[in-house]
């Protein structure tokens, strides 16, 4: 994703210059979150933001932050134990939104004698298996298709912290330091801090560390620079001036 | 027995001269009426006798040598209330879907429209006669979507409990996400005419 030298803000409803429509010799034009085709040739932005083009992909999307957290099938989320049932778990992922439903057998090695042990409270990252606009959405821990947990679970110690819905998306993109525009946790490690984390696309992160000063210092570190909207480079003056303060 | 109109209570005859029909109950060998409506007498169908028979052992007075005598309301007021029975066919409504049962709101019993809705439940083992544990309600059934469906069980006190378990029973008419009409292709989906879009149904047979 080439940095535009201006960036397109769209509001929802507003027409898009054709010019703005990437086309492609071979793939059809591919819409992202934000768009929504109205057939036969209109394309709508449905929320604020920015309109982003991928022209080797073909695809048009809109970048947007905050707004309620909603489910969408695959996505990685970081829910919390609200009590439990019946073969189930019924998982919190946002407030003031209905539980989640984790079925008790949807753990990695999980039979119907050995069941996991989750307390209320208790802290799980799953993936969203059902998520539809009727229905409440339904979790797993496991890969369905191969067995195995691939680092979904329980997530034991450590601290929760509430990001943004854009913060989020930056933490888990493939390119983060890249494209994400997100440096502390790398810079954070180079410093030879040592802590493992977790996010959660419902605007969610756990850290957890041997020290607990490392967990508050990462903590803190992600939660400013999304509060900031900070810089590179401000981020990394950030990042000097934490460890300073804590060590 | 020349009353017309009976109220409860009102004795209508000895039991051993009449049969108790619908509206009438029985008590200390006498016949009570159980409603407030007409009498009406119905006299046996004469049974054609069979050739004699020298040994033929009958109970004494048969019932079927009796009048039948019932008590109904329709001579009261013109409005007949019909409940769904277990083995008839409605058209309900679905109202709520959750991961193991649908619920709907029932409209029609046979040919008759309610008045009142009564509530039905679709398990999710009664959506298909087939594969009864893989069956996902949300590629079943959505809200809003209108189902011909049997009744099963007169339930409990919430809920009738309904089966589509059968090829001409299912969703007959759904609206798309888009909110077009949609045709049925196959058993289990239905496209949106307009924007030529498949979604997932229990789709019952067209006649």
């Amino acid at each position: 994703m080439a940095t535009d030298s201006e960036m397109v803000f769209v509001l929802p409803g507003d027409g898009i210059d054709a010019s703005l429509i990437p086309t492609h010799p071979k793939r059809p034009l591919r819409l992202g979150p934000g768009l929504r085709h109205i057939p036969p040739s209109t394309i709508v932005p449905t929320i604020a933001g920015q309109l982003v083009t991928d022209h080797k992909k073909n695809s048009l999307w809109v970048e947007y932050n905050g707004g309620r957290y909603i489910p969408a099938v695959g996505d990685l989320v970081i829910g919390q134990v609200d009590r439990s049932a019946a073969d189930f778990y019924y998982v919190a992922l946002s407030d003031y939104s209905s539980n989640a439903s984790l079925p008790q057998l949807a753990f990695e090695m999980a039979t119907k004698k050995t069941r996991p042990n989750l307390a209320t409270g208790a802290l799980v990252y799953a993936r969203v298996s059902l998520a539809n606009r009727h229905m409440d959405p339904e979790l797993e821990c496991v890969n369905s298709s191969t067995g195995k947990a691939d680092g979904l679970g329980p997530l034991v110690g450590g601290m929760l912290y509430s990001i943004s819905l854009g913060m989020a998306r930056r933490l888990l993109m493939r390119k983060s330091v890249e494209e994400g525009r997100v440096v502390v946790l790398e810079e954070l490690g180079a410093l030879g801090l040592a802590f493992e984390t977790a996010v959660g696309r419902n605007g969610k992160m756990w850290v957890n560390s041997e020290d607990t000063k490392t967990v508050l210092i990462v903590g803190r570190a992600v939660k400013e620079t999304d509060e900031g909207n900070l810089t590179v480079d401000q981020q990394k003056k950030l990042v000097r001036k934490l460890v300073k303060e804590m060590s | 027995m020349a009353h017309t109109i009976a109220v409860p209570g009102q004795l209508l005859g000895p039991a051993d001269q009449y049969v108790a029909g619908a509206g009438t109950h029985i008590h200390e060998s006498n016949l009570y009426s159980s409603l407030l409506g007409t009498v009406a007498v119905v006299q046996p169908e004469k049974a054609p006798g069979p050739a004699k028979r020298l040994t033929k052992i009958s109970a004494l007075q048969t019932p079927a040598t009796l009048p039948t005598i019932s008590v109904s309301r329709t001579g009261i007021s013109e409005r007949r209330e019909v409940l769904p029975e277990v083995g008839n066919t409605v058209l309900c409504r679905v109202t709520r879907i959750q991961p193991r049962q649908a619920t709907v709101a029932i409209l029609v019993v046979g040919e008759t429209v309610l008045e009142a809705e009564w509530q039905g439940v679709i398990r999710v083992q009664d959506v298909r006669a087939t594969e009864k544990d893989r069956v996902k309600i949300y590629e079943s059934f959505r809200p809003g979507d209108i189902v011909r469906a049997h009744v099963i069980s007169l339930g409990d006190q919430a809920n009738y409990y309904l089966s589509t378990a059968s090829n001409e029973l299912g969703v007959i008419m759904a609206m798309s996400e888009a909110g077009n009409v949609m045709y049925p292709v196959s058993w289990k989906e239905y496209r949106d005419a307009e924007t030529g879009l498949s979604e997932s149904r229990k789709v019952a047979k067209p006649f």
